[in-house]
């Protein structure tokens, strides 16, 4: 295990012994990355701050099954991608969601990592701008399954056997969900290319 | 566009992953409630569901006669099938419950691809290597039985002692499995059928290929069909 890892563990560990101070210190640990990992997913920073508090809800009440000194997050993230296709199922039978006054809800824009789209008005630290709003964009339009295998493996480090455990499947599947979800990528962003270089 | 700059245009600066917002009312009075709480082991589930699910074939193997051709099969034959269901049995329950080292839960893949294993090497020793005792072994004609209804019995007893593993293992995995249940099931289902397999191998007078084969690795098959198909929805939670 690496050291965040270990850390991890230490924390979890203390939690599971009830001490308050050690909930926060995992709070702190692990909740912008849940957090980020449930936004590339639901594409919704709202959504994913309410999933997050439902993770978190759900880590608690089943502190009891964790193995002490094993690593905590790929357990974490595993119940935080069941609490968001829970999210998704519940999305899909409610076909329009409405704002008390009757309108449609503007959602809020959120980069990947987690940081809010407005956080990164000054692009100039980043490789390529571009890159990226185009990558974000072909990302959406990805299968669910391909995306779920990208964010985990490329944007969030997760081992291929840790990803696999997480969305319940097989390493290969991962593998190969994560292959295809950048050969994908590639011809969208391929395609895009030719057509910005045209003049408006 | 190469995958570097697909990666490029995804990856943001390293660790960089924003802020959370803080936890909300209900969580910090939940964890402001909270008690110290006794954690699972690794092997905690793998030994409780195999304690209470070896009680039955126990009782079976001890109240059910003999299969009579046992003595004049060669022993090395009756040892080596013997062995073979046991470790599939093992095989199975431990890839169904085991987390690995450093995991708090089991791996579904894992789970689906060492009892998918098991059954085939279980599949392929009986279709090569059953063995019988001319005379002595039965074939469901001698019972004036048809090759299905020999099966039907069978299976039905592998089934039997498989519901055992499956009822248990799903209160084991109550709350453990949030993904990859039907994976876990097939292992937990294949788990009992191997048993029920161990057990017949024991008790069944009927030593057709035909019959081992459809009967008794059929009702593990079954039986991981039917653990699959219950813990598809175990996960939701």
């Amino acid at each position: 295990m690496d050291a965040e890892a270990i850390e991890a563990a230490d924390v979890m560990a203390r939690y599971c012994r009830g001490e308050a101070a050690a909930f926060h210190r995992l709070y702190a640990l692990l909740a912008p990355r849940i957090l980020a990992y449930l936004k590339g997913l639901l594409g919704d920073q709202a959504a994913a701050e309410d999933t997050l508090q439902v993770t978190f809800l759900k880590v608690h009440e089943a502190r009891a099954t964790y193995v002490l000194g094993a690593n905590p997050i790929p357990w974490m993230y595993t119940i935080a991608h069941r609490t968001c296709l829970d999210e998704l199922r519940r999305r899909k039978r409610s076909r329009v969601r409405l704002t008390p006054d009757g309108t449609l809800h503007s959602e809020p824009a959120a980069h990947l990592t987690g940081v809010a789209a407005d956080a990164h008005q000054d692009q100039t630290d980043r490789p390529d701008a571009a890159a990226t709003a185009g990558a974000l964009a072909a990302l959406d339009r990805l299968p669910e399954n391909q995306r779920q295998a990208l964010l985990l493996t490329k944007v969030h480090g997760r081992s291929t056997a840790e990803a696999a455990m997480i969305t319940g499947t097989t390493p290969g599947a991962i593998k190969q969900r994560a292959h295809r979800a950048y050969v994908t990528l590639r011809d969208m962003l391929g395609k895009a290319e030719p057509a910005k270089a045209e003049p408006s | 566009m190469t995958a570097r700059d697909v990666e490029g245009g995804l990856l943001g600066p390293p660790g960089e992953f924003g802020q959370a917002p803080p936890p909300a009312a209900d969580l910090l009075k939940a964890v402001g409630a909270m008690k110290p709480v006794r954690t699972r082991t690794r092997f905690g589930a793998f030994a409780l569901v195999g304690l209470l699910g070896l009680v039955w074939p126990a009782v079976a193997l001890d109240r059910l006669p003999l299969r009579r051709d046992l003595s004049a099969l060669p022993a090395w034959w009756v040892v080596t099938a013997a062995a073979l269901w046991g470790v599939a049995f093992g095989l199975s329950l431990a890839a169904a419950l085991v987390p690995r080292r450093g995991d708090v839960l089991p791996a579904p893949g894992r789970a689906s691809r060492l009892s998918g294993a098991a059954m085939a090497a279980v599949l392929l020793f009986v279709l090569v290597a059953t063995a019988q005792a001319p005379g002595v072994s039965l074939r469901p004609e001698d019972l004036h039985w048809t090759l299905l209804r020999s099966c039907v019995h069978c299976a039905s007893f592998v089934l039997e002692i498989a519901a055992v593993f499956l009822v248990v293992g799903l209160l084991a995995l109550r709350r453990l499995v949030p993904m990859g249940g039907p994976r876990i099931g097939m292992a937990l289902g294949a788990a009992g059928g191997a048993m029920g397999g161990l057990v017949l191998h024991f008790i069944c007078p009927i030593a057709d290929t035909s019959h081992v084969a459809l009967a008794h690795v059929g009702g593990m098959g079954l039986a991981a069909a039917i653990g699959a198909l219950l813990l598809s929805g175990a996960g939701r939670r």
